[in-house]
């Protein structure tokens, strides 16, 4: 039998997925679309991209990422809506309350998925496994969201496996992967089954002869590390494979940002300088939310004949408001070269923590404050864009924030605009 | 497709407060009378709050069993909309 020195301590990770869940919040909160093909957008179109799609879609090949017009190609009965922030809000804060009724270390990895871990509390938990509390969850989705709500369980010794064994049996399935099944697990997988593992890391691996997760399991660290990833990620898979902590780190934060595909691509500078006006007070919201200051600033644009232009630029002091952030991009926007614009973007780096408090003894930089601050409490307590700059005039009505992927850092400014 | 029809219409509705049940339920719409006609749920969707401004809006998400209706309270002002709804086949 071959030794792979798996981490056999005892599964303490769990890690929770709520099955397509844009789609499946919809088709709780609208009964008739139950058990049909539906999908959800961010802004209605023709051409629009589908960016949950249910499991009724799925099954007919309809794919996250893909066209309106391709969706009802496959299937002309396919049903499209567009987002309802505030109630995957809903959805989202319940989720956590019912996951952190169980631990108080949890993450929530996107708005749709999460990981609880249960090191240390194992006296609370006492006789009970963590698939009883994995059923337990599933049972309380059920009854305090909705009962069409269903979710995807996945316990493991590392987050990981975890994620791993949440994808093992979608829709609704509940596994636990260990060193007991683990080599069995990997027997049943491709190499691109595996988190983390896409067709480029997957042509990586093959070219050293690595065809399958048991062979990327059997790999020497030694080969791994200097030979396939040439570097500490070897290491890092090495001992991830093999259900050790590895992901379990906090992220830097290193850049605030917003970018925008400009609808109709132009070259009209007064239509693109309002449209980055706002993408400018919208960074500096962020800037503001996330209380830090930037130092750093870079303007990026893609045109329409495939090229990309970009320039940065490190200033001396920190700067927070959305004038600053606007007057800073705007310097560098204006040397960009002409043509026709598709997508402008904007973001702030050399991240700071804000240092707001501290009286200025320039009466310009406090002024500068206390009309941000002013305005941000306008803005908070009447909403959407009560009060803005008059260069974003039109991008004020161009331009809106809709669902963000990924983190949820975000969310709580989002439901305040929505 | 978007099967969702606007209608923006403030309309009666007669509500149940249930005493002993989950915070999910403890109000539902109970029915609601919309162009004469007396619409009676059958099924409870889902309910969230939302703001406008800074009004605290109430959004049920409400069925008959056929068609799904959108309902949204308005907490200060204390009116019911009837706000869109989606046909199902019969």
């Amino acid at each position: 039998m071959t030794y792979y020195g798996l981490n056999t301590e005892k599964p303490l990770i769990m890690h929770i997925d709520l099955n397509s869940a844009f789609a499946t919040a919809e088709q709780q909160a609208h009964p008739s679309l139950r058990g049909k093909p539906m999908g959800v957008t961010n802004r209605l179109s023709k051409e629009c991209c589908i960016i949950a799609a249910s499991y009724e879609a799925k099954y007919l090949g309809i794919k996250v990422g893909m066209r309106r017009t391709e969706a009802m190609a496959i299937c002309p009965e396919f049903i499209i809506l567009e987002t309802d922030p505030a109630k995957y809000n809903v959805v989202y804060q319940k989720l956590v309350a019912i996951m952190k009724s169980y631990t108080p270390k949890i993450k929530m990895k996107s708005i749709d998925e999460g990981v609880l871990d249960f090191h240390g509390m194992e006296p609370v938990l006492g006789d009970r496994t963590l698939s009883d509390i994995g059923y337990e969850i599933k049972q309380r989705v059920k009854d305090e969201i909705g009962d069409w709500m269903k979710i995807n369980v996945g316990i493991g010794p590392n987050r990981f496996l975890a994620k791993q064994a949440a994808g093992w049996h979608k829709p609704d399935g509940l596994d636990v992967i260990d060193h007991r099944n683990l080599v069995d697990y990997y027997k049943t997988q491709q190499l691109t089954d595996l988190n983390g593992i896409a067709s480029r890391y997957e042509a990586r691996l093959n070219s050293f002869g690595i065809m399958s997760p048991l062979e990327f399991l059997e790999a020497p660290e030694y080969e791994l590390k200097k030979k396939v990833f040439k570097g500490i990620v070897g290491t890092y898979w090495y001992r991830r494979l093999r259900g050790y902590e590895i992901d379990d780190v906090d992220t830097h934060l290193g850049m605030v940002g917003r970018q925008w595909v400009v609808p109709n691509p132009t070259d009209n500078a007064k239509h693109l300088l309002s449209c980055l006006s706002f993408l400018c007070e919208t960074t500096g919201m962020k800037l503001r939310f996330r209380e830090v200051e930037a130092r750093g600033i870079c303007v990026w644009a893609t045109y329409q004949n495939g090229e990309f232009w970009q320039q940065k630029r490190m200033h001396k002091t920190t700067y927070y408001t959305n004038n600053e952030v606007y007057r800073r991009a705007l310097e560098l926007f204006n040397q960009r070269p002409p043509g026709t614009v598709r997508t402008i973007g904007v973001y702030c780096y050399m991240l700071t923590p804000s240092q707001r408090s501290q009286l200025s003894i320039f009466e310009d930089v406090a002024k500068q404050d206390w009309l941000t601050k002013a305005i941000d409490e306008i803005n908070d307590f009447y909403g959407t864009s009560t009060v803005y700059s008059a260069a974003s005039l039109v991008g004020t009505r161009l331009v809106k924030q809709k669902i963000p992927f990924g983190g949820t850092e975000y969310f709580d400014l989002l439901l305040k605009r929505s | 497709m978007d099967p969702t029809i606007y209608i923006n219409e403030r309309i009666d509705v007669v509500l149940m407060f249930h005493a002993n049940s989950s915070e999910r339920l403890t109000c539902v719409p109970w029915k609601m009378r919309y162009k004469t006609r007396e619409i009676e749920f059958t099924v409870f969707g889902m309910r969230h709050a939302t703001q406008k401004g800074k009004r605290m809006v109430h959004v049920f998400d409400m069925s008959d069993g056929v068609n799904d209706y959108r309902l949204e309270l308005d907490a200060e002002h204390l009116t019911w909309t009837l706000v869109s709804m989606v046909e199902g086949v019969r």
